[in-house]
């Protein structure tokens, strides 16, 4: 394939919206950490983060993106050692050790995990595509994925390890997982949640407990975080506050406003309509991320960009869902909008590969010219 | 596509739906509609602070303008929790710099966890000098140099160690009539209030009016603090001069004589001004909080001159013949034989000394004290009926209404009084006994006879400044008790005897005066009069053609003698010769010279 042609088919759309949503993110942190001397210099950083991501995604795309499943195995093997590693030796922040430091930056393997887990994945059900789906198919891929999220589940960081059982589940899904199977785990997982619940550490706990029985008296605690979220969001209104100017962002009523909270924030200044069109975006990148893994020249990347779009819809939903209340508070982040170089530079690369897959698509010069 | 199925990802595509309606839903229950509203009302009530912000409160200055109460900056030193990486370089620096704090008080302190809802500051001193600030200043910013931001735990440091400026109450003067400025209880956070003297009977004026203020915590919407108007400036009618003069006489007098207390008014006839109030002891109103208990005894007032009532003895006797004179009933050569005893409502009265003194004239009568005489002159010339209406026009029992906090009053009993008067009333009370009175009581009504008979309001404020304006405020006749006429006769009178009376300790050189001494028993609790223990008192006035002060002099139990003529008096003359000197009063000769030209 020619240079020309790989540009060709190179989906700008999708960069596009990408890149508004990190600049709409950058400008977002910068509202929201105004004032804030312990996090002043994040908005340049996630500039930075996001001027780096840019680059990633043209490497990405650049590179085919099959070579990623001849390096499958190494991959999968240095991101299990990369977790135990931070397991046996990672340095506790928040209570819990996430971060791998490299001299100047740090590294969250979790968020490496979420990537090296899509194209692992992809690979073992791409290989498998023709094979009988039957139970020793589902098992292994089963086993793959649980070898990973064990690690991520003690550090403990729950909601990373359901976005990767979720992402498995779909791309078992998608690879045509039978009915049958499918209501059979389903069952199991209500039953697993259930028995689990007593081993889950004592602040997961609560929080599940504070979203079903919400106490009317908690002010400052438990639910704390979401009433908060919730009147930010009722202050923005139809139109919103203006950038800058929403008393409970500015006033630091709102509390993690630059990661899980930076939905609610952008409610306040931006009101009802700012949201919609960020949404409306997210929802674009999702809806370009399927259409590559619909073009795509073979299952592998058919899936790969599959799983993009989970990852991106999943977290998607569940923190915008968390700042709605709808669902209990996990520490989700809004995808190239919130705070987080890791997660900034992983969901960047991801979009790389969805463009490496989008660009070498089938197109109909090639079915016609076979 | 053949090898993913079409289905699924219409499923999904579903699904995606699915979840943008809810999110929108959600949005739409959230921002519009009454919920809205609520939360808009809410997030608002989150974003300001309501807070009452107090005016700087009122200077008080003398009568020519000296600072005698003003407001200094002083800082209150605390320590941010969160930004300190050092407890012992902290405890160890600010306890050798301030006596006041403990190295482990200090430690403690800083030991203490961060928490921003409970503990995130502490005040660890709430009135650190100018100076002290400065020197911890100059330390903060010598370490941080060396030790940027007191990132390194091992050296020294004094991050987190703030102060914040703020107004106290000052006193230039320290003691200087610290009885008539009273104090302010600055040292009570949050209770700060004018007690005594003038802070505490103009608090309201001194204080201003505190504003109600709506602040937002928005930092793009701040706005400056308005200016409020500071509270009234006061001028008083207090001459810082002769008042550092009287106190000085007085406090050498007391360390004589060994007195209890001791009372000095100066006060201008013709206008009812206190030029000078001086009692002792007295506090530094600046250390208000330990001198109230230390230096002032139990149970003694704040400030004797007005809120202290006694039995004033021989300087009523003023009253008395003033009285008798005005009514017509005597005339200063009307003649008395003096026997040595009166015997009136079931007692006989003598005199001072238990001596007969023979024929004397009313002049003579006032110029040795004689209570017989007065008695005489109460009973039978005058009459409990005029008696009494002649107290009353004096204002005894009454209080004079001064300016300045806590008067106090002692009720007088007159014939009306059927279950406290009796008729041996009358004849004690003609010598100044059986009667209670304030010293600035006596004042006002002796006042009278010293500004031709008209009876001045006695005040220690002149005037003062409220919102850039002066109000001054204006002399007042309380009443006119006796004639004018009257009261140059008594002035006259009193003027011999001071020149002529064999121990004359009261007499200036240069100056004709008029003055009386005073005597009297102090009653005990069981209403009988003490042995051995006297108020010695003395009243003058002059230049007696034209008075310009009267100075009023008590001294309560003097140890060193019992009389009014050996304690009292001698103390009039320094000061009087200081407030000729200071009021710019030229000896007699001159001034007739004056005026005869």
């Amino acid at each position: 394939m020619r240079r020309t042609e790989l540009w060709r088919h190179f989906d700008f759309w999708l960069l596009g919206a990408v890149v508004i949503l990190s600049v709409f993110g950058v400008v977002m942190i910068r509202s929201v950490i105004a004032g804030n001397i312990d996090l002043a210099g994040y908005d340049r950083r996630q500039a930075i983060f996001a001027a780096i991501g840019l680059a990633v995604i043209l490497i990405t795309t650049l590179i085919d993106y099959h070579l990623w499943s001849t390096l499958a195995q190494p991959m999968y093997i240095v991101v299990v050692a990369l977790l135990v590693v931070i397991f046996l030796t990672g340095q506790a922040r928040f209570g819990a050790a996430r971060w791998l430091s490299f001299g100047i930056i740090d590294i969250q393997p979790a968020e490496l995990a979420k990537i090296a887990m899509i194209m692992v994945l992809a690979d073992y059900f791409a290989r498998n595509i023709h094979s009988e789906k039957n139970l020793r198919w589902i098992l292994r891929s089963f086993a793959m994925t649980a070898a990973v999220v064990v690690w991520i589940l003690l550090q403990p960081n729950l909601s990373t390890s359901i976005v990767i059982m979720v992402m498995w589940a779909s791309m078992l899904w998608i690879s045509g997982l039978p009915p049958k199977y499918l209501i059979i785990f389903l069952l199991l997982a209500i039953v697993a949640a259930g028995a689990l619940f007593p081993f889950l550490e004592q602040y997961q706990q609560e929080r599940v407990i504070n979203f079903i029985f919400p106490n009317p008296n908690a002010r400052h605690g438990d639910n704390y975080n979401v009433e908060q979220a919730r009147i930010t969001i009722g202050d923005g209104g139809l139109l919103g506050q203006g950038y800058g100017s929403g008393s409970q962002v500015q006033l630091r009523f709102l509390k993690v406003r630059h990661t899980d909270f930076i939905f609610a924030a952008m409610a306040e200044e931006f009101g009802f309509v700012g949201t919609v069109v960020i949404v409306g975006l997210l929802v674009f990148v999702i809806i370009r991320c399927l259409r590559a893994a619909r073009l795509a020249a073979d299952p592998y990347g058919s899936l790969i960009a599959y799983g993009v779009a989970i990852l991106i819809f999943f977290q998607t939903s569940v923190n915008i869902g968390v700042n709605l209340n709808i669902i209990p508070v996990t520490g989700l982040t809004l995808p190239f909008i919130s705070y987080g170089g890791s997660s900034l530079v992983t969901l960047y690369f991801a979009v790389g590969l969805v463009e490496s897959v989008a660009a070498r698509r089938k197109t109909t010069e090639d079915i016609t010219g076979a | 596509m053949k090898w993913l199925s079409v289905s699924r990802f219409t499923f999904l595509g579903g699904l995606l739906t699915l979840f943008s309606l809810l999110i929108i839903s959600r949005m739409i229950a959230i921002q519009t509609g009454p919920v809205a509203e609520e939360l808009n009302n809410w997030a608002k009530s989150q974003s300001y602070e309501r807070r009452i912000v107090y005016p700087e409160r009122g200077k008080i200055y003398d009568r020519w303008g000296h600072l005698l109460a003003g407001n200094k900056i002083v800082y209150e030193l605390g320590l941010e929790l969160r930004q300190h990486r050092n407890p012992q370089s902290i405890a160890l620096t600010l306890s050798s710099i301030l006596p006041s704090l403990k190295y482990e008080e200090v430690l403690a302190a800083a030991a203490m966890p961060y928490d921003p809802a409970k503990s995130a500051y502490i005040t660890l001193s709430q009135f650190v000098d100018e100076e002290t600030k400065q020197k911890i200043e100059t330390l903060k910013n010598e370490y941080d140099q060396v030790n940027p931001g007191g990132k390194n735990p091992n050296l020294p440091s004094l991050n987190g160690v703030v102060w914040t400026p703020k107004l106290i109450r000052f006193y230039p003067e320290g003691k200087l009539a610290a009885n008539v400025l009273g104090f302010y209880t600055y040292a009570n956070i949050g209770q700060e209030t004018g007690a005594q003297g003038v802070e505490g009977y103009y608090n309201t004026l001194l204080a201003g009016r505190p504003k109600e203020m709506v602040l937002p915590f928005d930092p793009y919407e701040m706005q400056a603090l308005p200016d409020i108007p500071p509270g009234a400036d006061l001028i008083l009618t207090i001459d810082r001069e002769m008042q550092a003069a009287v106190e000085k006489i007085l406090d050498r007098a007391m360390e004589k004589n060994g007195a209890k207390s001791g009372t000095v008014i100066v006060y201008q006839p013709e206008t009812g001004e206190i030029l000078a109030m001086a009692t002792n002891p007295r506090i530094d109103p600046n250390r208000y909080g330990s001198e109230l208990t230390t230096v002032l005894p139990k149970n003694m007032a704040y400030n004797n001159a007005v809120s202290t009532v006694y039995e004033p003895g021989s300087v009523f006797k003023v009253l008395t013949m003033a009285a008798a004179i005005d009514a017509g009933v005597v005339t200063p050569d009307t003649t008395f034989i003096d026997t040595g005893g009166y015997s009136y409502g079931g007692y006989v009265f003598r005199n001072w000394n238990q001596g007969a003194w023979g024929e004397q004239t009313m002049t003579g009568c006032m110029q040795h004290s004689l209570n017989v005489c007065l008695t005489w002159v109460a009973v039978e010339k005058l009459g409990k009926g005029k008696f009494y209406e002649y107290m009353e026009a004096f204002g005894i029992g009454h209080r004079t209404n001064i300016d300045l906090a806590l008067e106090g009053q002692f009720p007088f009993s007159t014939p009306l009084d059927s279950n406290t008067w009796q008729s041996v009333n009358l004849a004690t009370n003609s010598f100044g006994q059986g009667v209670a009175v304030t010293p600035i009581q006596m004042v006002q009504a002796i006042g009278a006879i010293a500004n031709d008979g008209k009876m001045m309001w006695p005040h220690v404020v002149k005037g003062y400044i409220q919102d850039g304006r002066q109000i001054n405020i204006d002399p007042l006749v309380v009443g006119t008790p006796v004639s004018a006429e009257t009261a140059r006769t008594i002035t006259k009178m009193l003027t011999i005897t001071l020149e002529e009376e064999s121990f004359s300790n009261a007499s200036v050189p240069g100056y004709s005066v008029a003055g009386k001494t005073g005597t009297a028993q102090i009653p005990g609790e069981d209403g009988y009069y003490l042995p051995n223990a006297t108020n010695a008192s003395f009243v003058g006035w002059g230049p007696s053609d034209d008075p310009k002060f009267l100075v009023y002099i008590w001294f309560e139990q003097p140890k060193a003698d019992s009389w009014g003529s050996t304690i009292a008096a001698p103390v009039f003359p320094p000061i009087f010769k200081e407030l000729v000197r200071i009021g710019n009063i030229p000896p007699d000769d001159i001034r007739s010279q004056l005026s005869g030209r």
